[in-house]
């Protein structure tokens, strides 16, 4: 087991090494921040200071090694924008996020499991295809679109929810399902195959032959090892949950750091899109190291092998 | 089963932990919620070149001079009254009384300090560029000013409605960096607390000089969906917003539970055409081109049929409700035949190929629509359009800056809210600015005519003279005023600000 958590984090260790190159270098290519940051009527001369001031007049491996030493520590400058730094811009705008996204992680999977262990055991009925149709709009409906309806639903017509908004229990309940909704299609497509191919192994039959509740069959000896692809999918859709964030957070006015991330990208604002990419990816990459660690301490067939 | 306590407890963590942050202190009643679409950057408005931080800024800040909304005329607000003493030399007298909201009384050595930290080179703010014709400023005693200026400065009543009064005492002992997160003012509200990028709360300012507003508290939130602004509109979360797109009009007034109010707005469009030749030979350097393609659309239909009534149509870039405006100069009126023959005349007598570049729709609504409506006009004149649409703002600007945006491209300009025919002639219509695709010496010669005299009788002369150029040389294709549209919750009264400064101080309940 050591080994195998050893192996990932020197995994974990190439990826951040990539990423912080990927967000030092991502901006660089689209074009002259100068130039845009400046007021419309300023002089050569205004532009030279502020290339300096940037440090952009040194040599890119210069920059770059600044940016990784003082990131590290995290340092990520101050925005250009704001004047204030970087790093806690985004630290105070991730707790929000990472609510929403874990919300929407819950609310996918109160949507799915029940939906998708339901459709396992009543193959090709009328609930199966009734399921399905769910996943198929589900995967179709467009996060922003979902959340205007359920806003126009729940917060206009019946005024049982606020619009938007952050702060309260009843403020997470719209944008967590209309996040949900994006991944519990996928998730509740999964736990029906796992359901479905684990129900015609032999110790299934074995546990029924002893007698076993069907219910307790399907609970704790079918569901448990049909979770195993589930948990690595969701792993993997974690960064795609934190991607509808950025639509979720727009349209619920939610202020989480993906919204900050994408208008910081508007605004050419380096230093806080650098450290809103790193910490994000940090993220990401925490969260698909957990998932590896628990899959492996399931399923020892995967920390031994590979 | 520890995998489903691990989830259930990551949901129940998610939900537990962002207990209700909110301190409903304050009351329905009392209170008034305003959206803005994004947040300000700082709480220095000198600091920030957004419209919010203006906004926000005349909540807590009061500035020398101040526009009457009514009325449009400026008038006296911390400066009781001003005067030239000669062609460079202004004096103004301060309002006695006044103190900032932390107690300190406000004088000259207020709007002293005020100028000379916005004018310092080495304090970057981004108001200084407003400023850059004052010299000098100088207290006489404590409520008297005197200003400096490099040149005659006809607008300097104008630019007092421009920057919020600070307090010297704030400057030298807190300094720069304190006063990005914490308003001193004199104004009507003070700052409670700043969520970043989700909302402010103000706080009324029981020793307001002025007349008092009625809500007690200002609500401002921060949702950058326009569709989401309107739910919150219709289901009472919020009393204002702004910028409502004409589609969207009926919705409101429909709902019973809001209406929508809208202004002419200080901004006027056009299509920019390339005479000065910034992106290399072009046809419309030949007068003939441009003239054609001012005959060739019907911009009184665009307004009437696309943008639902919301436009004024102007004749040339200047708007009607900037000084020097010439409302005897008629506009141009579709007149195909008249379009073919000129265009036959510069050498096109089987038509000519176009490119017009195309910005999103940020600032100007429907964009897309009217330039759908303008584009079918100029192709029955003659004109082959091909549409090069850049759907990023900032990269199209960028785009205009580089000269990539030759030969035609749409523009509007909001004057930076100067209601005189110099912020647009001289920022859009000058030989080498960076936003002017037009260059004709005698028009900079009255540009210059016009922001060297300090006689508003003269100067109105002169923008006669210089529309009428503007007009006859069909310097671009000449479209519309704006007008804004504004959502109002049918609880209260609210009037919409011509200047796109909406003022919470002003919004009182509405009568039953």
């Amino acid at each position: 087991m050591r080994r195998y958590i050893t192996r990932q984090l020197v995994q974990l260790v190439v990826v951040i090494i990539g990423i912080s190159l990927l967000a030092f270098s991502i901006l660089h290519v689209i074009g002259d921040p100068v130039l845009l940051l400046l007021p419309q009527n300023a002089g050569k001369e205004e532009y030279e200071r502020y290339n300096k001031i940037l440090g952009l007049d040194q040599p890119v491996y210069v920059q770059y090694w600044k940016f990784v030493s003082r990131a590290v520590v995290g340092d990520f400058g101050k925005s250009w924008y704001t004047s204030t730094p970087a790093f806690s811009l985004v630290l105070e705008r991730m707790p929000p996020t990472l609510y929403l996204t874990f919300a929407g992680l819950g609310a996918a999977m109160l949507i799915a499991l029940p939906l998708g262990i339901l459709a396992a055991l009543k193959r090709h009925s009328f609930v199966d295809t009734l399921c399905t149709m769910l996943a198929v709009a589900g995967q179709a409906v467009p996060i922003f679109w979902l959340g205007i309806m359920l806003i126009i639903v729940f917060a206009v017509r019946l005024k049982a929810l606020p619009a938007s908004g952050y702060g309260t229990w009843q403020h997470f309940l719209m944008p967590a399902f209309s996040l949900g909704t994006f991944l519990a299609p996928i998730t509740m497509r999964l736990v029906r195959s796992g359901v479905i191919e684990v129900m015609n192994m032999e110790y299934i039959k074995t546990a029924r032959a002893k007698g076993v509740a069907e219910r307790m069959v399907v609970i704790k000896h079918a569901f448990r090892n049909a979770c195993i692809p589930v948990i690595t999918v969701v792993g993997l859709q974690f960064g795609q949950l934190l991607g509808g964030a950025i639509v979720t957070e727009t349209v619920f006015a939610w202020p989480g750091v993906a919204t900050l991330t994408v208008e910081s990208i508007r605004n050419q604002d380096f230093p806080v899109v650098q450290c809103a990419v790193v910490l994000l990816a940090l993220v990401i990459v925490t969260v698909n190291l957990i998932v590896d660690v628990i899959v492996g301490l399931i399923d020892p067939r995967i920390r031994v092998g590979g | 089963m520890h995998r489903a306590l691990t989830l259930s407890t990551a949901l129940i963590l998610a939900l537990g932990v962002a207990t209700p942050a909110a301190i409903d202190a304050q009351t329905k009643d009392d209170t008034i919620v305003y959206a803005l679409q994004s947040d300000i950057a700082t709480w220095d408005p000198p600091n920030d070149v957004l419209r919010e931080a203006i906004i926000l800024g005349y909540h807590v800040f009061d500035h020398l001079a101040a526009r009457d909304v009514k009325t449009g005329k400026v008038g006296p607000n911390l400066a009781t009254s001003w005067k030239a003493l000669d062609d460079t030399t202004w004096e103004v007298k301060l309002r006695q009384g006044v103190k900032f909201h932390d107690g300190t009384p406000f004088g000259a050595k207020d709007v002293k300090a005020t100028f000379e930290r916005v004018l310092d080179p080495k304090n970057k703010l981004t108001a200084r560029g407003n400023h850059a014709k004052i010299k000098s400023v100088e207290a006489v005693d404590d409520s008297t000013v005197r200003f400096k200026t490099d040149g005659p400065y006809p607008l300097f009543v104008e630019r007092m409605t421009a920057q919020v009064m600070q307090s010297a005492k704030v400057i030298a002992e807190k300094g720069h960096d304190w006063m990005q997160e914490n308003p001193v003012g004199t104004g009507p509200y003070k700052l409670v607390k700043w969520s970043r990028k989700q909302e402010h709360l103000l706080v009324r300012n029981d020793d307001y000089w002025g007349p008092k507003p009625h809500f007690k508290y200002v609500r401002i939130r921060i949702i950058p969906e326009q569709a989401t602004q309107i739910a919150e509109l219709l289901s009472g979360g919020v009393d204002v917003i702004k910028a409502v797109p004409p589609d969207q009009m009926d919705v409101i007034n429909k709902s019973g539970s809001s209406r929508t109010a809208s202004s002419p707005i200080l901004r006027t469009a056009m299509l920019q055409l390339d005479q000065a030749g910034r992106g290399g030979q072009n046809p419309f350097q030949d007068r003939r081109v441009r003239q054609a393609a001012n005959l060739a659309v019907d911009i009184d239909g665009v307004i009437k049929y696309v943008l639902n009534g919301l436009g004024d149509r102007v004749a040339t870039g200047v708007n009607p409700m900037a000084f020097g405006w010439d409302p005897s100069l008629k506009p141009y009126t579709q007149d195909l035949a008249r379009a073919k023959k000129l265009l036959a005349e510069a050498g096109f007598p089987n038509g000519v190929d176009i490119t017009f570049h195309e910005g999103p729709p940020v600032v100007e609504p429907a964009t897309q629509q009217t330039n759908d409506a303008i584009v079918s006009d100029l192709t029955k004149a003659g004109f082959r359009v091909k549409r090069n649409y850049t759907g990023d703002n900032t990269v199209f600007v960028a785009r205009v800056k580089e000269n990539k945006a030759s030969p035609m491209f749409n523009w509007s300009w909001g004057y930076y809210s100067i209601f005189d025919a110099d912020a647009i002639l001289y920022d859009v219509f000058k030989c080498g600015e960076t936003w002017s695709y037009y260059c004709n010496k005698e028009l900079d010669d009255l540009i210059h005519a016009g922001r060297s005299s300090l006689d508003p009788k003269k100067r109105a002369e002169i923008y006669v003279k210089a529309q009428k150029l503007l007009f006859d040389d069909a310097a671009y294709l000449f479209k519309w005023g704006l007008r804004g549209v504004w959502g109002i919750s049918n609880r209260i009264e609210y009037a919409a600000p011509r200047d796109e400064i909406d003022r919470m101080f002003l919004a009182t309940p509405r009568k039953k």
